[in-house]
C-alpha cells in the first residue's frame, strides 16, 4: 500500500503536470487561438458576441444553424467575413456581414428584433385630440376637445377615466401644459390662455378652482408657462413676456418687450429662469439677436414685485391674524 | 553577520510582495494583455493549488478521524520499551489571561489519560502583570499535589536583550523548570516540554500520543511535536466572521502536517526539552517564537531537524470580541502577529551564511519554501481580486475589444468557481470538526454555521493578504512589531 507522503508526491507532481498542461490551452483560448490538430499548429481566431432583445434567437453561420441561442458567444473563428442570420418566430430576422479580425471580438450587443406585427393597442376610450404622459406619475392625459374634457388612464390604458371638464376657447387650444402640483391645466390658443382646475368634476369648484380665460386680442401668444409656485403663469407673445397670478381678472405684468416676433425659448422650470432669443439694437446700430436670460423666481427683484401672496396663503394669514 | 545585511534580508519579503503587486497594476495599465495573461497563470495555479491542498486536507481530516479516541497510552506499553523515565514539562505562559482562561486548560491535563506524576506543570507569569501572584496562589492551591511538579515563574520586566514577547517568558520558565527538574533528579534529557498558549485545552490522549510518537521517532531529540490546533473552546459561541477565519487557519495547519518538508511549529506544540536546553531555548527578542523555535534547533542540528505531526487536537480560543468591528480588528491583529513570521526570513539566512555544513540544496530549497509561502500570503487575495479585473478597468476599448479581453473575466470566474467548489469541502469538513453543540446554543446555528460560508469572499478580501502584506511592510520600513497578545475571554 502505497505511503501518505508518496501519495502526496503523485498528487504534487500530477498537479503540475495538469498545470503545465492545461496552461497552453487556457491561454491560447484566452489569446483566440485555435490548436489545429492536423497541422499541429496554433492559428490566431476571432470571437462574434451576439446579444438580442428578446433573447432565445437562432442564430445561423454562413447558413449553418447553431446549436446555441442567443445571446451567444461564437468562438475560434478563422478571420474573414462572416455572414449571420438571426431568426426568432415571429420577429424580423436580423442579418448582417460581420469582419472578423485576428485576436479581436466584433461585439453585437445591442440587437433588437421587432415583431412582424406591432403590437400596438388603443389606450383612449373617448374621442382625443391630443394626450401627454407623465412618466413620473406613471399616467397618460386625454384631452378631447370636442366635449371640452381631460381624461387620464396608467400606461396600459387602464383605471381610464374623465378628470375634469375644461372651459372652451375657440379655436381649439394647440398646448396644455399641468402646473407642477398636477392640480391646474394651462392651454391656449393664438389669443386666449386658459386655466381649469383638475379637481373632481363632479364636486363643485372652489375660487381657486373655477376656471377662467385670459384674453390677448392684440397680441399671438407664442408660449406660456407654469411657474413653480403653481399660482403664477409667465405667457410669451409675439410682442411681450408677462407674469400673470393664475386667477380671473388678473392684471398681467410686463417683464419684457420683444422685438422678435418668434423668440426661441425654454423655461426651466427647477430655477423658474426663462431663456429666450430676440434682436437687440447693438453699438454699431445693427440689430443682432441675442440669448437672455431672466431669472423669474422669489430671489429676483422683479418678480419681488410682481408676485403677490396666494389667497390660500392671504387666508392663512387672516388666520393667523 | 552586519546590520546593513540583515536589514537587506528584512527588506526582501515585503519588496517581493510589493514588486509583485505594484507590477501587476502597472502592467495593467501599460501593457494590459501582458498583465491579463499573468493573471490568468495566476488564478490558473491557484485553482491547481487549491485542489491539491484540498486533497491533503482530506487526507489529514481522514487520518485525524482514524486516531480519534485511540488509547495511545495502551500503544506506549505495548511498544516494549521503557517509558516510565518520561516527564512531561508543560509551560503555560500567561501575560493577561486570567483564571477563566486558565483553569479549563489545566483541568483538561489533569484529566488526561497519563499518570499525572509525570507531568510537571510550569505556569508562566508576567511579573507586570499585578494579577499574577495572586493568580498563582490561587492555582496552586487548586492543583496541589495533582502533578509530579507545579511551580509558578514570574517573569521580570526589561532583562537586557529581551523585548517584550512570549518567547521571553517561556525562556524564563524553562530555565527555572531546569533547575527545578535538577532538584528532582529529573534528567532533562527524559523531559518532553510543551509550551502552550494559556487557552490550550490539551485531548485527554494527548501526552500518551506525544509520547508514543517521542519513542517511536528515529532521533526523537530532533523533532518537534504538533499537534492539530482547533478553536473549539467557544466556536458555537463566536461571531460568524471569526469563527471561519479560525476553522480556515486550523485546516491550513492540517495542509501543512501533510507537507513534511515544509512543516514547521506553529502556536501550542511539543519537543524535547534537552533540545530546548541546547539551542538556548526560545527568542527572548522576537514575537514568532514558535517557528523561530524550530529554526533554531533546525540550524543547530545542521538541517537533520523535522516536525512531526500528532494527529491529534489541542482545543483553543477562537479570538473575538463585543462587536464586529472589535472582532475584525482583533483577527486582523492576531493574523499580522502569525505574518510576522516573516522575521523568520532574515534569521534563517542569515543562520545559514553562517553555516558551513547545511548542504546548499538544503539552504536553497528551505529559503525558497519561507519566503514563497509569505510572498504568496502577502498576494494572493490581493491579486485574485482586487488586481484581476485592472486590465479590463484601465486596458481601455482597445483591450476589451480583443479576445483575451473578453476571455479574461470569463476564464478567471470559471476558475474562481472551482476554488468556491472546493471549499464545499471545507464547509463539510468543517461540520466534522465541531464539538458538540452546548445545550445552551439553538438548533439554527447548525443552519448557521453551514450558509455563513457565503461571506468568505469578504473575509478573503480583509484577511486574506492585508495583514501579511502589513507586516511585511512593517519588516521593510524597519518598523518592528511589538508583541500584543490576542485578548482572550470565555463569555462576552
Amino acid at each position: 500500500m502505497l505511503s501518505e507522503q508518496r501519495i502526496r508526491a503523485i498528487l504534487f507532481y500530477l498537479s503540475v503536470l495538469i498545470f503545465f498542461i492545461g496552461l497552453p490551452f487556457i491561454l491560447s483560448f484566452a489569446l483566440g487561438y485555435k490548436f489545429d490538430p492536423r497541422s499541429l499548429k496554433f492559428t490566431k481566431t476571432g470571437i462574434i458576441v451576439l446579444k438580442t432583445q428578446p433573447q432565445g434567437a437562432s442564430v445561423y453561420l454562413n447558413g449553418k444553424l447553431l446549436n446555441e441561442k442567443t445571446p451567444l458567444t461564437v468562438n475560434e473563428l478563422l478571420p474573414g467575413t462572416y455572414n449571420i442570420k438571426i431568426d426568432l418566430e415571429d420577429y424580423y430576422s436580423w442579418l448582417a456581414d460581420i469582419d472578423v479580425e485576428r485576436g479581436k471580438v466584433a461585439r453585437f450587443e445591442k440587437i433588437m428584433l421587432f415583431p412582424l406585427r406591432a403590437n400596438v393597442k388603443q389606450l383612449n376610450k373617448e374621442r382625443l385630440s391630443t394626450f401627454w404622459a407623465d412618466t413620473d406619475e406613471k399616467v397618460i392625459y386625454y384631452i378631447n376637445q370636442d366635449d371640452s374634457a381631460i381624461y387620464t388612464s396608467d400606461f396600459e390604458g387602464e383605471r381610464y377615466r374623465r378628470l375634469a371638464n375644461l372651459m372652451p376657447i375657440a379655436p381649439p387650444a394647440i398646448k396644455f401644459k399641468l402646473s407642477e402640483n398636477k392640480e391646474k391645466l394651462l392651454y391656449f390658443n393664438k389669443h386666449q390662455v386658459a386655466i381649469s382646475g383638475l379637481g373632481n368634476h363632479l364636486k363643485e369648484k372652489t375660487p381657486e378652482e373655477t376656471p377662467f380665460i385670459l384674453n390677448y386680442p392684440e397680441d399671438a401668444i407664442i408660449e406660456a408657462f407654469w411657474h413653480s409656485d403653481n399660482y403664477h403663469l409667465i405667457i410669451v407673445t409675439n410682442r411681450r413676456i408677462e407674469v400673470v397670478e393664475a386667477r380671473p381678472q388678473a392684471e398681467p405684468v410686463e417683464i419684457a418687450v420683444l422685438n422678435k416676433k418668434n423668440p426661441s425659448i425654454f423655461y426651466d422650470t427647477n430655477t423658474d429662469t426663462l431663456y429666450f432669443t430676440d434682436f437687440q439694437k447693438a453699438a454699431d446700430g445693427n440689430f443682432y439677436n441675442n440669448l437672455y436670460k431672466l431669472e423669474i423666481n422669489s430671489k429676483s427683484s422683479i418678480l419681488r414685485d410682481i408676485i403677490k401672496i396666494k389667497p390660500a396663503e392671504q387666508r392663512q394669514l387672516q388666520d393667523k391674524d | 553577520m552586519s546590520q546593513k545585511k540583515k536589514r537587506i534580508l528584512e527588506i526582501i519579503p515585503g519588496a517581493l510582495s510589493w514588486g509583485s503587486i505594484i507590477t501587476l497594476i502597472m502592467l495593467s495599465i501599460l501593457m494590459p494583455i501582458t498583465a491579463a495573461i499573468i493573471i490568468i497563470v495566476f488564478d490558473f495555479y491557484w485553482i491547481i493549488r487549491t485542489l491539491y491542498l484540498t486533497t491533503l486536507l482530506l487526507m489529514a481530516h481522514r487520518k485525524l478521524s482514524r486516531q480519534k479516541n485511540k488509547d495511545w497510552l495502551a500503544d506506549c506499553q505495548n511498544l516494549g520499551k521503557d517509558w516510565s523515565n518520561i516527564h512531561h514539562l508543560i509551560i503555560f505562559p500567561v501575560y493577561k489571561e486570567g483564571l477563566d482562561i486558565l483553569r479549563p486548560s489545566i483541568e483538561a491535563i489533569k484529566k488526561c489519560h497519563y499518570p499525572k506524576d509525570k507531568i510537571i506543570l510550569v505556569l508562566a507569569f508576567e511579573e507586570r502583570n499585578k494579577n499574577s501572584q495572586q493568580n498563582a496562589a490561587v492555582m496552586e492551591a487548586e492543583f496541589k499535589n495533582e502533578f509530579f511538579g507545579q511551580i509558578s515563574t514570574f517573569h521580570p520586566d526589561g532583562i537586557p536583550g529581551e523585548t517584550r514577547t512570549k518567547g521571553a517568558n517561556a525562556t524564563w520558565a524553562a530555565k527555572k523548570a531546569y533547575a527545578f527538574l535538577a532538584t528532582k533528579g529529573v534528567k532533562y534529557e527524559n523531559v518532553v516540554v510543551s509550551c502552550f498558549d494559556a487557552d490550550t485545552c490539551v485531548e485527554k490522549e494527548y501526552f500518551g500520543c506525544l509520547t508514543y510518537h517521542f519513542l517511536t521517532t528515529s532521533n526523537p531529540h530532533q523533532a518537534s511535536y504538533q499537534p492539530i490546533p482547533v478553536y473549539n473552546n467557544n466556536i458555537w459561541y463566536a461571531p460568524s466572521f471569526a469563527r471561519l477565519v479560525e476553522i480556515s487557519s486550523s485546516f491550513c495547519q492540517m495542509i501543512e502536517s501533510m507537507r513534511l518538508e515544509k512543516f514547521v511549529t506553529f502556536s501550542s506544540h511539543s519537543m524535547s526539552f534537552k533540545t530546548l536546553v541546547d539551542i538556548g531555548y526560545w527568542p527572548v527578542n522576537m514575537i514568532s517564537d514558535d517557528s523561530v523555535v524550530y529554526w533554531k534547533a533546525f540550524l543547530y542540528y545542521k538541517g537533520n531537524y523535522r516536525v512531526v505531526p500528532l494527529y491529534i487536537t489541542v482545543s483553543m480560543d477562537v479570538a473575538y470580541s463585543s462587536n464586529i468591528f472589535k472582532t475584525v480588528m482583533m483577527q486582523y491583529k492576531q493574523k499580522r502577529r502569525w505574518a510576522w513570521g516573516v522575521e523568520n526570513f532574515p534569521f534563517l539566512i542569515s543562520g545559514f551564511l553562517q553555516d558551513r555544513e547545511i548542504s546548499l540544496l538544503t539552504k536553497i530549497r528551505r529559503g525558497y519554501h519561507l519566503l514563497e509561502s509569505h510572498v504568496t500570503w502577502a498576494i494572493w487575495a490581493i491579486v485574485l481580486t482586487l488586481i484581476a479585473p485592472f486590465p479590463i478597468l484601465f486596458g481601455g476599448r482597445i483591450f476589451t475589444e480583443m479576445s483575451i479581453g473578453y476571455n479574461l473575466p470569463k476564464i478567471t470566474g470559471l476558475l474562481l468557481n472551482f476554488t468556491f467548489g472546493a471549499s464545499l469541502i471545507w464547509i463539510i469538513l468543517s461540520r466534522f470538526t465541531l464539538p458538540k453543540r452546548p445545550a445552551d446554543v439553538k438548533w439554527i446555528k447548525n443552519v448557521v454555521m453551514v450558509v455563513e460560508w457565503a461571506i468568505v469572499p469578504f473575509i478573503i478580501l480583509i484577511l486574506g493578504s492585508t495583514p501579511a502584506l502589513d507586516a511585511q511592510t512593517r519588516l521593510l520600513l524597519g518598523k518592528y512589531m511589538e508583541f500584543i497578545p490576542t485578548e482572550k475571554s470565555r463569555k462576552l
